[in-house]
Formats: C-alpha cells, structure tokens, sequence
C-alpha cells in the first residue's frame, strides 16, 4: 500500500523585499523558504493513515524543485515520510502548475500509489491547480478542498466531506485511486523536533531527472506551460481621505479632488 | 565482680541463657532484613542509567556533612521545624552511638581482647549524656507531633494539585499513617528505655554501684523515685525491667530492620543526595548523551541513579510544594507529587526481583505513579523547588527531561509548537524577520557599532523580548543612551544574534537549542570583545552557565552590576536622587540562578529610592510566570496568574510607588498585571533601567528619551 504526497517548499516575504530585475518574481535573497502549510496537512493524514492502518503502508514526499528543498523534504521525512523524491532539470525553471502537475503525474505512474494527496494550494501561487492537473494527466478522479476522510490503505474507494457554503458539509464517495486535495484543519499536523529533523538528514533523498520519468524538455518550462508570469508588481496604494466641514465645504473640496483627477488645472 | 570500681550499664544480668540467645537470634534477624533491605535499594538504584559525577569525592563529603552537622538546609524558612529536627537528629545519633559503643566492647573488644572501657567515670558520664540526648530526641518528637496533629500546615497536606478528590492517590493517606509510625515509633523507644532505666535502679536498689549514682541518670532517677513513692518493689521493678526490655528491645530492633523499607531510609538517602548535589543542576540543564536512542526521560529506567536516589531523599516536608509558583496559582503541579509519584513508581517496578516488562516502565501518564503531561507543562522552572529542597533533590532537570520526551512526541500545546517552528525559521519567537533584530537602533541619535564588522569592548547580547517587544524597545534604547553617555565602547550582533536558547532548553527542545546555541557562539566568535553585558537575564544564565558546555566560554555581566560600576568610576552620575518607595523583583534567571541579589538594590541605593522588600524576594522571589517556556502558552482562563498573585502581594506595601524590574520579560508579564489586578494608577511598573535613566542626566539623546 501506498501513498504519495505532492509537497511544495514555498517562499514568504521577509520585510523589504525588492522585485527581482526581470519584474517577475521577487529577488531571491528576500525570501524565506519554508514547507507549504498545506502540504503540511496533507502529510499528516497520509501519516495519520499509515500508523492506523494494520497492513504495510508507505508514504513517500514527492516535490519538483531545486536542491533547496530538500530540506522541506528532512521535514517531511522527519515526521513520518517512508521516502522522498525530489524531481529537478534546470528545464524546469519557469513552469506553471501544468507543467509541475505533467512531472507529478510521471512519478505517480512510477511510484503507482493507491493514493495521491496534494494541499489545496501553495501559499506562495495560490493556483490551487497543480494537484487538480495532475488528477487530469492520469486520468484519476480527484476531489477539491477535503476537510474529512475516511480511507482505509488499500480499499477501492474513500469517503471525504467538504465544507460548502451556508454551513452545509459534502459526504462523497471516490474511487480509488484518486488525487485528493487537503484543506487546512484536517488534522492537527505533528511537531517535527530538530532531532527528528537532524536524524532525517540521514535519510536519502532520491533525486530524479526528467529523462529519468521518461520526459522531454519541452514537457516543462515555458514550453510546457499554458501560462506564463508577466510581471509581479506592487499596486499603487488606493488613496482615501475623510473629508471634514459641513455639507457646502465637503461639496467644495470633493469637487476639487474629482478635478484632481481628472488631470484640470486649477 | 568488685561492685566499686566496676560501675557499669546492667545488660543481660539475670538473664536465663535461652532468651540471650533468642535476643541475639533476633538481633542478627534485624541487621539481616535491614542488609537486605539495603540491597534492594541499591540495586533499584543502579537500574539508573550511569552517570559519572564531576568534583572531588572529599569535598562532596566534607559538604554533605557540613550540611548535615550545621542543619543548616534544613532550617531555611523553617526555624521551628530545623530546630525540632536538629534536637531529634542529635538526640538520636547519641543515643544510636552510645548503643553501638556498647555493642562494641561487649561483642567485640571485650571477648577478643578483653578489654573494657563501659565502666567507672566514662560509664557515668556516658549514661548523662544520653539521657540528655533522650529528653533532645523526645522533645523534638513530640514538636513534631504537634506540628502534624494540630498545626495544620498547608505544606503538610497531601491532597494533590494534579488529582481530584477520589482518586486513589489523591492525598496518599498511608502516608500519613507512615509519619504517624514513624514518631509513635521513635516516641515510644524514648519513653520505654527511660521506664525501663527506672524499672532497672528499682530492680538493683540494694546494690550501691547502681543505686548511689543514680542521678547520672537523672530522668530515669526521677522516674525510679515517683515508681517507689507508688509502691513498687525490687522484686516488681526486676519483673518490669524484664518486660520493659523485651518490649524496648524488640521495637528497636524492628525500626532498625524497617529502615530501608521506610521514611526512615532519609537518614541514609538525604545524606546521600546532599553528597551528590549538582550546584548547578537547574542552571546548566544536562545535554543528551549522543548515544541515547531517544531524548529525554520515557521510562523509569531512563532516569539515572542519581535521580533515582533523589526522589528516595524526598521527605516530605512540603518546602518545594510552599514555594512553587504553579501550585500557589491552583496549577496541577507540586514539585513534591512530581518527586513521590515517581518514587512510589520506582518503588513498585524497579524493587522487584526482574525487571518488568519495558511496557510497564512507562512514567508518562495519567495512572497511579505516572506524571501527567499538564502537570510538566505547568512548570515554570523557576527553580524555588530546587533552591528551598533541604535534601537536594533536583526537581527541575527530572521535569526538563520528561518535557524532552513530550516535545519529541509533538505533546504541548498548539501554541508552543507554533512558537518552536518560528524559532527555527527566524531565530527568534516574535516570527520577525532576523534584519529587523537590530531595527530599535535606527530611532538613537547615535550609531551602535556592528560587533561582527568592527572590535569593541563591550559585546551587549540583546535577546528576543529586548530586541523585538515595542514596550521593551524603549528600555533598550534607553540602556543604549545610558551606555553611550557612559563613555563605553560597545556593539551588538545585529541579525547574526539569534535567541539565546535559555526557555528553549526549559521547553524540552534540546536539538533547536542546540542549532541556536551553536549559531550564536558562532556569531560570537565571529566579533572581537572583551566582555558580554545582557539585559536579559534569561540570555545571561545561558550563556553563562550552558554555553560552555558548547564550546563558548565568556566573561558576561547582567547589566545591574554593569551599570553599578559606571557609577562606582564615576562614568555615570546622579543628577537627581528620585526618592520613589519601590520594591524590587528578583528575577529567577538573575536572583535563584545566578544570585544576583545586591547589584540591582545597590543600583536602586544609588539613584535614591527606598526599596521595600517583598516577604517573598531574593532566594525565595515568586516567579512571574514566564520561565521554561510559558511565555508561550496561554494560562488557563478564569485562574489567577502567578504574575497577578506576585502584584497583589507588591500592593501590600503601603505607600508603594514602583515596582521594579530588572528581565525584559517580566516588565511584559506585570504591567499586564497591574491592570488585570486593577492595580494601574496606584504604582507603576518600571524597568530599574528605567529608573536609572531618570537619576542619570543624559545629554546626548535627550530628545529621544524625553
């Protein structure tokens, strides 16, 4: 039995970031990387599974990034993972959620899980598509935003809830295998210690090129993408003020200001 | 015999030869049991793990007796109680003494070498002081007595904080039966060897070496005197020394062979835990050996046989259980259930002949015996019960490292886990941005030096609380413009400092103090200085205490002293005393750890205030609340919060202005006091820096701190 989980290190603002020069991300060394919250979650209830479950169960990390991730992926390792797989090609630079999901899904058919979990979304993109897409690339049922589940290792189909609009809950049966996406506040994700973490940097971390998956250049980057950043940007501050007086004033200046705008001298 | 020379202490005379022999038969049965009894302590003990103590055996000996003669642990905070037990431990060492001196000449010296020394003037003089002794040992008995009957000690209750009424070992009533054994016991010794010294000088009253010194003895004396105005005869008195002396005899030797099945055992175990004693054993917390499978304490074996005997040392007396912060605010903690639980634990599984399965060797639980994760998690390892225990036993690092075992299981409170990670991803437990750590310099009027970029002589580790918390900011910049003002040559470490580490360890956390220990001493040793100032008594304890065991090795001062010798050079002077009545807060991490007593009262002396001490300061100064990582957790709603209670007990103090403070955390935790306790507006919190910068006229940022 066996269960992947797509995990992603993403990036957090440190104070005073500063755009990169090409304007479309934000300069490296602003960033903090850390383990997507999401994923987070999605661990544990693959974990959660794997330690209830009476038969052998494996949970094995999966995440496309460059070599700085591994250490999202000791974390992950460090609490409870079975194995990590870290799918890296310079290609790769500049893929969007498709491209990411076309690599997840030739490693799902690799690994051949009974299951593929994915956080509903990465805090840094906010696409909410990748798991969705992968879903799609290997033609698997998927689901969206799960808050509940009930699986057992193994069995040919899953029952998960999700929350709707209006305080209704959505009891639905899916079979397996399925790419499901994990909702914040599943579960109370476990406390990974720094031993734990130090101990996992024993742990190999299997390291897999494109041409390993039996995929080509084109597939990912640019080329492989449906979608492409054109820039990333600050928006102008809105600007608002309270306008004091009594109605006649407050007519005078709002006026003013509209004039303003407009561009008219006055 | 010759009746005139030979004064001596009537043994078995008329005894038939049966029952001597049954006596010594009885006899070697006791020193048997009581052998027995000592092996299986021993044993249970080095079911420990191993653990090699640092120092000199003769000094730990020399210590440990010093201790014991002078009573000296035992008679803090508790006179009346050192006292009665110094007359008992004295009253009964003579007279244990005088008992083997007898056993020795009649059993050894006497049979192999014919030599006799019990008779004559040393006999007489001999026979005095034990009776003196015997009145000593009584009278601190029945004290004693009195203190458990009718005194009615909270200290002395054994009703638990972690257990509710009704379950079985919610106030260990055989406890209390075992006290009362125990001084009925040693009570009614006392009483029966007078009535039987009594009974005896009744018995031999024809007989003028007996007789004519009779008043050497003079309660026994006394009472052969009120026992013949009675009427009893010689021949009455030989009936009654015969009964007397079975009874007296057979309960002595019963005591003697339940010693190490017993209270009693803390003769022997409380002297030994004093031997053992680590001066340090809640300021430097122990590192995990690297080749411990798992960290921190999970089983009853996983303690060492240093703690193991710790927790035999334990007497009860409820000291630790007075003075502990957690407990006094209804917490489910007592230092004193933690140590007992653990020891009934050892008791029932490391006795036995086999070990038990590792299964039931589990002392993390809510069962008889175990501990609780909610009773480890209330601790604030403020050290009160370490400081106050007088027979050493270390309570703190036995809670620390049962935390370690939770910490790895990931069992605390949300919270806390929020706060561990953000540590480890910033280095500091405001999640803040580690180039934001030096952001409070930017507001002074002057540059502070880059410690890593340029030498200087002071190195001031800033810490979290100081170096990110908006209130405790100002104070910071305002120690900056005293230290400017002073003259002095000084730097910080900028964004390479990272949280000293100090609540971290506390936690339980030992691998992430040990990533922020190893990155500040390497940030340190990156920066050329002469000495380390701190404002933070946390940071100051660890890096004191713990990070020479990692290597970094420093000179480093609280800022209280620091600032106390600019004044002593005439760096700073006062321009004008305040004249504020105040009362000072000692700082577990500056006061208990460090004994930092003086420097912050002489520094309130030297900027003119009266300073009105609370009952509870110095060694016995009531924690805020804050320590080993509780400024992390939330205090449960509705309870009153350690911090409120040490308010209350400030606004006692008639007239009180001030409330100083000398710990950034503590400026946190009691002006939020003060108003929860609706005290705001009748005196104020203050940081002693504070204060300082009020006597102090500082020119250069005058617009800054205005």
């Amino acid at each position: 039995m066996k269960i992947l989980v797509a995990v992603k290190q993403v990036a957090a603002l440190d104070e005073d970031f500063e755009i990169r020069e090409d304007g479309r991300d934000v300069e490296e060394e602003f960033l903090v990387r850390d383990l997507n919250e999401w994923d987070d979650y999605s661990l544990e209830e693959a974990v959660k599974i794997k330690e209830s479950s009476s038969d052998p169960v494996e949970v094995v990390v999966v995440s496309v990034a460059p070599e700085e991730a591994d250490e999202s992926l000791r974390k992950c390792l460090a609490k409870g993972a079975d194995r990590a797989i870290r799918v890296w090609d310079d290609g790769v630079e500049g893929s969007d959620s498709v491209a990411i999901a076309r690599v997840l899904a030739a490693v799902a058919k690799a690994e051949g899980p009974d299951m593929l979990f994915a956080g509903v979304q990465s805090s840094d993109q906010t696409f909410a598509s990748t798991g969705i897409a992968t879903a799609a690339f290997l033609g698997w049922p998927h689901a969206a935003v799960v808050s509940s589940l009930d699986y057992s290792p193994g069995a040919k189909s899953a029952v998960f809830r999700r929350e709707l609009e209006g305080g209704l809950l959505h009891e639905v049966e899916i079979q397996c295998p399925a790419v499901l996406t994990i909702q914040l506040g599943i579960n109370t994700p476990r406390y990974a210690s720094l031993r734990s973490i130090k101990q996992a940097a024993a742990k190999p971390i299997e390291v897999k090129t494109l041409a390993d998956l039996a995929l080509s250049a084109g597939d990912v980057g640019e080329s492989g993408s449906h979608s492409r950043v054109r820039r990333m940007y600050i928006p102008d501050k809105g600007r608002a003020q309270l306008i004091e007086g009594d109605a006649a004033t407050q007519a005078r200046r709002l006026a003013q200001i509209i004039r303003e705008f407009k561009g008219d001298a006055t | 015999v010759s009746r005139t020379d030979a004064v001596t202490r009537i043994l078995f005379e008329a005894f038939p030869t049966a029952e001597v022999r049954l006596f010594y038969a009885l006899g070697y049965t006791a020193i048997g049991i009581f052998c027995w009894g000592v092996y299986v302590q021993i044993r249970k003990y080095r079911r420990g793990t191993a653990l090699a103590l640092p120092g000199s055996v003769r000094a730990r000996v020399g210590d440990m007796i010093g201790k014991v003669l002078s009573h000296r642990t035992v008679d803090r905070r508790d006179h009346a109680a050192g006292g009665a037990h110094r007359l008992i431990f004295y009253g009964f060492a003579l007279l244990f003494l005088g008992t083997a001196t007898i056993t020795l000449q009649y059993d050894i010296l006497e049979p192999l070498f014919g030599i006799r020394f019990w008779q004559g003037k040393f006999y007489l003089i001999f026979s005095l002081v034990l009776d003196i002794a015997g009145v000593a040992m009584l009278g601190g008995l029945l004290y004693m007595m009195y203190r458990r009957g009718w005194m009615k000690l909270p200290k002395l209750d054994y009703a638990r904080p972690d257990r509710s009424p009704g379950d079985p070992d919610f106030d260990r009533p055989q406890y209390r039966r075992e006290d009362w054994a125990f001084l009925w016991t040693l009570v009614i010794i006392g009483f029966t060897g007078y009535f039987l010294e009594a009974a005896r000088l009744v018995w031999l009253q024809a007989r003028p070496d007996v007789w004519d010194t009779r008043w050497w003895s003079p309660v026994g004396a006394a009472i052969a005197e009120g026992l013949g105005s009675l009427g009893l005869t010689a021949h009455g008195g030989g009936v009654l020394r015969l009964s007397l002396w079975w009874f007296h005899g057979l309960l002595a030797l019963i005591f003697i062979a339940l010693i190490p099945f017993t209270k009693v055992k803390h003769i022997f175990t409380a002297a030994a835990s004093l031997m053992v004693r680590d001066p340090l054993a809640a300021q430097r917390l122990p590192r995990v050996p690297e080749a411990q499978a798992t960290p921190g304490i999970s089983k009853i074996t996983d303690f060492t046989w240093k703690q193991l005997l710790n927790l035999d040392a334990c007497t009860k007396c409820g000291r630790c259980h007075e003075a502990c912060p957690a407990r006094a605010v209804g917490a489910p903690l007592s230092p004193r259930d933690v140590i007992l639980s653990l020891r009934e634990f050892a008791n029932a599984t490391l006795e036995s002949g086999t070990l038990p399965p590792a299964a039931e060797l589990e002392v993390h639980g809510k069962s008889p015996g175990q501990v609780a994760m909610e009773t480890l998690w209330s601790c604030r390892t403020c050290m009160a019960c370490v400081e106050i225990c007088p027979v050493a036993v270390e309570h703190v690092p036995i809670i620390v490292q049962m935390r370690r075992k939770l910490v790895e299981d990931g069992a605390m409170d949300p919270l806390l886990t929020k706060t561990l990670q953000t540590i480890h991803k910033t280095g500091n437990s405001f999640g803040e941005s580690k180039r934001k750590r030096g952001a409070w310099t930017k507001v002074l009027p002057f540059k502070v030096k880059d410690a890593r970029k340029e030498p200087v002589d002071v190195l001031w580790f800033v810490g979290d609380y100081a170096s990110f918390d908006p209130r405790n900011q100002k104070v910071t910049q305002i120690f900056a413009a005293l230290l400017h003002e002073a003259g002095v040559d000084f730097g910080i470490l900028y964004d390479g400092e990272s949280n000293a580490g100090n609540d971290v360890r506390r936690v339980g956390e030992e691998g992430l103090y040990e990533v922020l220990a190893e990155s500040n001493i390497s940030a340190l040793a990156g920066a050329t200085f002469n000495t380390i100032v701190t404002t933070d008594p946390h940071s100051y304890n660890t890096i004191r205490n713990e990070y020479p065991d990692f290597g970094g090795k420093y000179e480093i001062q609280h800022y209280t002293s620091f600032l106390k010798k600019l004044f002593a050079d005439g760096k700073l002077e006062v321009g004008r005393p305040l004249g504020f009545r105040t009362t000072f807060h000692d700082p577990c991490h500056l006061g208990r750890f460090n004994k930092g007593y003086e420097a912050p009262r002489d520094l309130l002396r030297i900027v003119g205030c009266e300073l009105v001490d609370m009952k509870r300061s110095r060694d016995n100064s009531f924690c805020c609340g804050a320590g080993g990582g509780r400024i992390w957790i939330p205090d449960p709603v509705g309870s009153e919060k350690p911090a409120q209670n040490r308010i209350r007990e400030a606004a006692a103090i008639p007239g009180l202005e001030v409330y100083v403070v000398s710990c950034p955390k503590d400026l946190t935790m009691f002006e939020d006091a003060l108003k929860t306790t609706g005290n705001e507006g009748k005196f104020v919190v203050k940081e002693l820096i504070e204060l300082v910068r009020e006597a102090v006229p500082v020119r250069q940022a005058q617009a800054l701190l205005a």
